[in-house]
Protein backbone atom coordinates (compact mmCIF):
# COMPACT_ATOMS: atom_id res chain seq x y z
CA UNK A 1 0.00 0.00 0.00
CA UNK A 2 2.37 2.73 1.21
CA UNK A 3 5.54 0.66 1.16
CA UNK A 4 7.99 1.75 -1.51
CA UNK A 5 10.33 -0.79 -3.04
CA UNK A 6 14.13 -0.48 -2.99
CA UNK A 7 15.28 1.79 -5.79
CA UNK A 8 18.46 1.16 -7.76
CA UNK A 9 21.15 3.83 -7.29
CA UNK A 10 22.77 5.80 -10.09
CA UNK A 11 26.58 6.32 -10.16
CA UNK A 12 26.37 9.75 -8.47
CA UNK A 13 24.31 8.30 -5.63
CA UNK A 14 26.73 5.39 -5.28
CA UNK A 15 29.67 7.79 -4.96
CA UNK A 16 27.88 9.82 -2.31
CA UNK A 17 26.93 6.66 -0.45
CA UNK A 18 30.58 5.62 -0.44
CA UNK A 19 31.60 9.01 0.92
CA UNK A 20 29.01 8.70 3.68
CA UNK A 21 30.25 5.21 4.46
CA UNK A 22 33.79 6.52 4.87
CA UNK A 23 32.76 9.25 7.28
CA UNK A 24 30.53 6.86 9.24
CA UNK A 25 33.47 4.46 9.51
CA UNK A 26 35.70 7.22 10.92
CA UNK A 27 33.05 8.27 13.45
CA UNK A 28 32.46 4.67 14.59
CA UNK A 29 36.22 4.29 15.03
CA UNK A 30 36.19 7.20 17.47
CA UNK A 31 33.31 5.71 19.45
CA UNK A 32 35.00 2.28 19.38
CA UNK A 33 38.12 3.79 20.95
CA UNK A 34 36.15 5.74 23.51
CA UNK A 35 33.83 2.90 24.56
CA UNK A 36 36.45 0.16 24.10
CA UNK A 37 34.03 -1.70 21.85
CA UNK A 38 34.27 -3.17 18.39
CA UNK A 39 31.80 -2.49 15.61
CA UNK A 40 31.10 -5.23 13.11
CA UNK A 41 31.38 -4.34 9.42
CA UNK A 42 27.69 -5.05 9.03
CA UNK A 43 26.85 -2.56 11.79
CA UNK A 44 28.92 0.17 10.17
CA UNK A 45 27.29 -0.61 6.82
CA UNK A 46 23.85 -0.50 8.42
CA UNK A 47 24.48 2.87 10.10
CA UNK A 48 25.85 4.17 6.82
CA UNK A 49 22.78 3.01 4.89
CA UNK A 50 20.52 4.50 7.54
CA UNK A 51 22.30 7.86 7.43
CA UNK A 52 22.13 7.97 3.64
CA UNK A 53 18.40 7.29 3.69
CA UNK A 54 17.80 9.76 6.48
CA UNK A 55 19.33 12.45 4.24
CA UNK A 56 16.43 12.02 1.84
CA UNK A 57 13.94 12.76 4.62
CA UNK A 58 16.02 15.69 5.87
CA UNK A 59 16.40 17.19 2.40
CA UNK A 60 12.71 17.00 1.59
CA UNK A 61 11.70 18.40 4.97
CA UNK A 62 14.21 21.27 4.70
CA UNK A 63 12.96 22.15 1.24
CA UNK A 64 9.38 22.20 2.49
CA UNK A 65 10.21 24.27 5.57
CA UNK A 66 11.92 26.93 3.45
CA UNK A 67 9.11 26.91 0.94
CA UNK A 68 6.58 27.24 3.76
CA UNK A 69 8.42 30.38 4.83
CA UNK A 70 8.32 31.54 1.19
CA UNK A 71 12.10 31.26 0.79
CA UNK A 72 14.15 29.36 -1.76
CA UNK A 73 17.29 29.30 0.40
CA UNK A 74 17.33 26.90 3.33
CA UNK A 75 18.74 28.55 6.47
CA UNK A 76 19.65 27.51 10.02
CA UNK A 77 16.10 28.05 11.29
CA UNK A 78 14.95 25.29 8.95
CA UNK A 79 17.68 22.98 10.27
CA UNK A 80 16.61 23.69 13.84
CA UNK A 81 13.06 22.65 12.93
CA UNK A 82 14.47 19.30 11.85
CA UNK A 83 15.85 18.77 15.34
CA UNK A 84 12.57 19.46 17.12
CA UNK A 85 11.70 15.89 18.18
CA UNK A 86 14.19 15.59 21.02
CA UNK A 87 14.63 18.40 23.56
CA UNK A 88 18.29 17.70 24.19
CA UNK A 89 18.99 17.48 20.46
CA UNK A 90 17.22 20.77 19.82
CA UNK A 91 19.18 22.43 22.62
CA UNK A 92 22.48 21.13 21.26
CA UNK A 93 21.72 22.18 17.69
CA UNK A 94 20.58 25.62 18.80
CA UNK A 95 23.83 26.11 20.73
CA UNK A 96 25.86 24.89 17.73
CA UNK A 97 23.96 27.27 15.48
CA UNK A 98 24.88 30.22 17.74
CA UNK A 99 28.51 29.04 17.83
CA UNK A 100 28.67 28.86 14.03
CA UNK A 101 27.06 32.29 13.64
CA UNK A 102 29.44 33.81 16.18
CA UNK A 103 32.50 32.19 14.59
CA UNK A 104 31.57 33.37 11.10
CA UNK A 105 30.82 36.86 12.41
CA UNK A 106 34.26 37.08 14.02
CA UNK A 107 35.90 35.72 10.89
CA UNK A 108 34.21 38.39 8.76
CA UNK A 109 35.26 41.10 11.22
CA UNK A 110 38.87 39.90 11.10
CA UNK A 111 38.83 39.85 7.29
CA UNK A 112 37.36 43.34 7.17
CA UNK A 113 39.90 44.70 9.63
CA UNK A 114 42.72 43.07 7.66
CA UNK A 115 41.67 44.73 4.40
CA UNK A 116 41.16 48.08 6.16
CA UNK A 117 44.66 47.89 7.68
CA UNK A 118 46.00 46.95 4.26
CA UNK A 119 44.39 50.02 2.67
CA UNK A 120 45.57 52.25 5.53
CA UNK A 121 49.22 51.17 5.30
CA UNK A 122 49.30 51.50 1.50
CA UNK A 123 47.80 55.00 1.79
CA UNK A 124 50.47 55.98 4.38
CA UNK A 125 53.18 54.63 2.10
CA UNK A 126 51.79 56.66 -0.82
CA UNK A 127 51.64 59.83 1.31
CA UNK A 128 55.20 59.33 2.53
CA UNK A 129 56.40 58.89 -1.04
CA UNK A 130 54.54 62.04 -2.07
CA UNK A 131 56.20 64.05 0.75
CA UNK A 132 59.65 62.76 -0.25
CA UNK A 133 59.15 63.72 -3.87
CA UNK A 134 58.18 67.28 -2.84
CA UNK A 135 61.53 67.72 -1.11
CA UNK B 1 30.88 15.52 23.96
CA UNK B 2 33.51 17.35 21.92
CA UNK B 3 36.91 15.99 21.05
CA UNK B 4 35.99 14.12 17.89
CA UNK B 5 37.64 15.21 14.68
CA UNK B 6 35.76 13.39 11.92
CA UNK B 7 32.66 14.94 10.44
CA UNK B 8 30.62 15.59 7.31
CA UNK B 9 32.24 18.12 4.98
CA UNK B 10 30.12 20.99 3.71
CA UNK B 11 30.49 19.87 0.11
CA UNK B 12 29.34 16.32 0.88
CA UNK B 13 26.34 17.62 2.82
CA UNK B 14 25.46 19.95 -0.04
CA UNK B 15 25.59 17.17 -2.62
CA UNK B 16 23.58 14.81 -0.41
CA UNK B 17 20.80 17.33 0.09
CA UNK B 18 20.66 18.51 -3.52
CA UNK B 19 20.19 14.91 -4.60
CA UNK B 20 16.69 14.98 -3.13
CA UNK B 21 15.50 18.54 -3.69
CA UNK B 22 12.47 18.69 -5.93
CA UNK B 23 12.82 22.33 -6.93
CA UNK B 24 15.79 23.40 -9.01
CA UNK B 25 15.82 26.79 -7.31
CA UNK B 26 16.35 25.43 -3.79
CA UNK B 27 19.65 26.53 -2.21
CA UNK B 28 21.24 26.03 1.20
CA UNK B 29 23.06 28.74 3.17
CA UNK B 30 26.64 28.08 4.28
CA UNK B 31 25.67 28.19 7.94
CA UNK B 32 22.85 25.73 7.34
CA UNK B 33 25.27 23.35 5.59
CA UNK B 34 27.62 23.51 8.56
CA UNK B 35 24.76 22.92 10.96
CA UNK B 36 23.44 19.99 8.90
CA UNK B 37 26.91 18.47 8.92
CA UNK B 38 26.77 18.68 12.70
CA UNK B 39 23.29 17.12 12.79
CA UNK B 40 24.41 14.22 10.63
CA UNK B 41 27.48 13.73 12.79
CA UNK B 42 25.24 13.56 15.88
CA UNK B 43 22.95 11.09 14.14
CA UNK B 44 25.82 8.72 13.44
CA UNK B 45 27.37 9.20 16.89
CA UNK B 46 24.04 8.48 18.58
CA UNK B 47 23.56 5.31 16.56
CA UNK B 48 27.09 4.18 17.41
CA UNK B 49 27.04 5.15 21.10
CA UNK B 50 23.59 3.68 21.73
CA UNK B 51 24.68 0.50 19.94
CA UNK B 52 27.79 0.34 22.11
CA UNK B 53 25.75 0.85 25.29
CA UNK B 54 23.39 -1.94 24.23
CA UNK B 55 26.38 -4.23 23.69
CA UNK B 56 27.70 -3.29 27.14
CA UNK B 57 24.30 -4.04 28.69
CA UNK B 58 24.28 -7.42 26.96
CA UNK B 59 27.87 -7.99 28.05
CA UNK B 60 29.13 -8.65 24.54
CA UNK B 61 32.39 -7.36 23.08
CA UNK B 62 31.06 -6.56 19.63
CA UNK B 63 28.37 -4.17 18.45
CA UNK B 64 26.61 -6.29 15.86
CA UNK B 65 23.42 -5.74 13.88
CA UNK B 66 21.44 -7.42 16.68
CA UNK B 67 22.43 -4.67 19.11
CA UNK B 68 21.86 -1.95 16.52
CA UNK B 69 18.36 -3.21 15.73
CA UNK B 70 17.35 -2.77 19.34
CA UNK B 71 18.36 0.87 19.51
CA UNK B 72 17.06 1.83 16.07
CA UNK B 73 13.39 2.53 16.92
CA UNK B 74 14.15 5.10 19.61
CA UNK B 75 16.90 6.64 17.49
CA UNK B 76 14.52 7.24 14.61
CA UNK B 77 11.87 8.61 16.94
CA UNK B 78 14.39 11.09 18.34
CA UNK B 79 15.22 12.36 14.88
Amino acid sequence: MFVEGKKALNPAQKRLKAAVHYTVGRLCEEVALDKEMQFSKQTIAAISELTFRQCENFAKDLEMFARHAKRSTINTEDVKLLARRSNSLLKYITEKSDEIAQFNLERKARKKKKSEDGNKSSRETAEAEAVDSED
Amino acid sequence: MEGSCAGFRKELVSRLLHLYFRDGKTKVSGDALQLMGELLRIFVMEAAVRGARQAQAEDVALVDVDQLEKVLPQLLLDF
